[in-house]
């Protein structure tokens, strides 16, 4: 019955992502200012290389790599329940204000504190989640009326003007900061990764250990939620609380995306809509799916543009948007 | 006692009332049908009595429970509801749609038991959708995919279900084939089934009993034969109607109507052109 073959079509998309991402993270290892031959991954790997191949390996290009895959993945989940909460195939974290509440953050955290190594890039992330999250509260407090609740589309249109509002603020900001810290931030908003550090995976991977599997546990209510809000009371789903629980959701996964990689926009768009085309629109068929493509896309085009011009290389969330941009104008093409 | 009745009901909001202070009861495993014009509360009441709107004051109870106070889950096991036009379900199969309507019943991650397949399949075999299955919902014409959502209300295996025009939208025959349908599940399975419907017609031919709104006020409930009388056309739809009776199923029908005269602006044609319409089919 169909029922087992799109669960057998799901287990082969999965592992043909899976080789994917295997291979350029293995191309991935290898690329870089400093080199390391693809000969001596493996014994370095095994503890058997030379202090500088493992120092390479180990404190530069793995833990870009994984920082670079789990926050592909935590935006991809975040767009696809944001997709099903809101029912529109547009939906992206940027719309809820994520980007720009974490920017703004940041640009305000730059004026009142001197940028220094140290504890400071550790304190970053954390100024950009409290912005995000602040952002994604004040912009459901506004969208939510009495009797009728938060409307999906009320949401997103405060969503929208949220975040050109602070957009602007960011701009005001940065206008009157020092040099220095205009370079800083102009780098986060191009989607750099810079939380490539050790620190930041364990920081993040709880966050991913958790939500990832909670929202399996919650596909079955995001596939109600996603036809219509009488189908969805009908068959016994209490709309405004699964709503507020799912948002809270997709918040705290791109939060954390954002603060360890920067302004990224369009994989929360993209790699759901993909994963929809290939499957369908079920979401315990389509999210691990789109999860998976997720990681792969931001990795693609971080290993892609940290190699293109050396040493720094183009920020990962330009070379998304190199992608991004001509993927949404067909969407934007295609749709009746 | 019925199982199913609204006490006092108050929709709308505290200036403007939709549905004044209504108490009704809805016979147990009978069709019941709400007919009114335009804007007279009738799928706001249907709304309310499932909870898809919230009411101002009055209750409406089920099984001798306010259902603003019951669980959500519980009650979808009781009633399922078919809403007006519901949203395409882009993306999703006609299998994957129906057995969505497992959800009262399903717990974690939602893998379906095997007595939710034999729900599924119960439900598709009835509505007659099984030879689609597997197709994707959109690419269904409007008679069919009206039939699949039945059968996501049907695979909720609840005995009351509430439809909001279920016809809209469909040519005579799949009107008809709905309405048969229903009228199937009300007798094999005493399903109770209320819905709104807009054929006065239709209303009598299929209902047991019916209840006449006008301005969110009941102007008469109970059995065809009193609700379509002259009298309380008039009332309700500030119509002239000649009925007469069905020659086929001996139930009242509409056979012509006029508008009222002194009620509307074109009055001088009223006399001469009444609407025609087919009388049984």
């Amino acid at each position: 019955m169909m029922q087992i073959d799109l669960i057998k079509k799901q287990r082969i998309i999965l592992t043909i992502l899976l080789l994917f991402i295997t291979f350029t993270v293995i191309i991935g290892m290898g690329l870089g200012y400093s080199s390391l031959s693809y000969n001596r991954i493996l014994p370095t790997l095994m503890g058997q290389g030379t202090f500088k191949e493992t120092f390479v390996l180990f404190s530069i290009r793995l833990p870009r790599i994984i920082i670079t895959l789990l926050a592909g993945m935590a935006l991809a989940l975040s767009g696809a329940i944001l997709q099903g909460i809101t029912r529109n195939d547009l939906a992206d974290p940027g719309i809820i204000g994520i980007n720009s509440g974490s920017g703004a953050a940041i640009a305000v955290f730059f004026l009142f504190f001197p940028v220094k190594a140290g504890a400071f890039v550790y304190f970053l992330p954390v100024v950009a989640f409290i912005g995000a999250f602040i952002t994604a509260c004040l912009i459901y407090a506004f969208s939510y009326k009495r009797n009728v609740g938060v409307q999906p589309i009320r949401l997103v249109l405060i969503g929208i003007g949220f975040s050109t509002a602070l957009s602007g603020l960011m701009i005001v900001l940065i206008s009157s900061a020092e040099r220095e810290k205009v370079d800083f931030i102009a780098k986060w908003l191009a989607g750099n990764i810079w939380g490539a550090d050790w620190p930041f995976i364990w920081a993040m991977l709880p966050w991913l250990a958790m939500l990832i599997p909670f929202s399996l546990y919650k596909a079955n209510h995001l596939n109600m939620l996603g036809l219509s809000e009488s189908v969805a009371i009908g068959v016994g789903i209490s709309v405004e609380k699964e709503r507020i629980i799912l948002l809270l959701i997709a918040v705290a996964l791109s939060a954390s995306a954002v603060s360890v990689a920067g302004s990224i926009a369009f994989i929360g768009l993209m790699a759901p809509h993909i994963a929809k085309v290939l499957i369908g629109s079920r979401n315990q068929l389509f999210i691990p799916i789109a999860i998976l493509i997720g990681g792969w896309l931001l990795l693609f085009a971080d290993t892609i543009g940290r190699s293109l011009i050396q040493p720094d290389g183009i920020p990962a969330g330009i070379m998304v948007a190199l992608i991004g941009a001509p993927y949404f104008i067909y969407l934007l093409l295609t749709k009746k | 006692m019925a199982r199913l009745y609204t006490n006092n009901l108050n929709i709308g909001y505290s200036e403007r009332l939709i549905v004044k202070s209504l108490s009704v009861e809805i016979p147990d495993k009978k069709i019941t049908t709400i007919i009114g014009s335009n804007g007279c509360g009738k799928s706001t009441l249907l709304k309310a009595m499932t909870r898809i709107i919230s009411h101002q004051s009055g209750t409406v109870v089920l099984d001798g429970k306010d259902i603003s106070k019951e669980n959500t889950k519980i009650l979808a096991k009781k009633m399922a509801i078919l809403p007006q036009t519901p949203e395409s379900a882009s993306g999703l199969t006609v299998s994957e749609l129906v057995s969505y309507g497992r959800f009262p019943y399903q717990t974690g991650f939602g893998r379906l038991t095997k007595k939710d397949h034999e729900v599924i399949d119960w439900a598709l075999s009835v509505t007659g959708t099984t030879e689609f299955r597997s197709r994707p919902v959109d690419a269904l014409s409007g008679g069919q995919r009206q039939r699949v959502w039945i059968a996501m209300a049907l695979a909720q295996e609840t005995e009351i279900i509430f439809l909001d025009e279920p016809t809209t939208y469909l040519d005579m025959s799949h009107q008809l084939e709905v309405l048969e349908l229903l009228q199937k599940l009300n007798l094999n399975e005493k399903r109770t089934i209320v819905m709104v419907l807009h054929d006065l017609n239709q209303a009598a031919r299929f209902a047991d009993y019916i209840i006449a709104l006008k301005d969110g006020e009941i102007v008469k409930a109970g059995a065809c034969e009193k609700v379509i009388t002259p009298n309380i056309l008039r009332q309700v739809f500030n119509i002239d109607a000649l009925i007469g009776q069905d020659p086929r199923t001996r139930k009242p029908m509409c056979i012509t109507y006029n508008l009222i005269k002194g009620e509307t602006k074109n009055e001088e044609n009223i006399n001469t052109i009444s609407t025609g319409m087919c009388v049984n089919y």
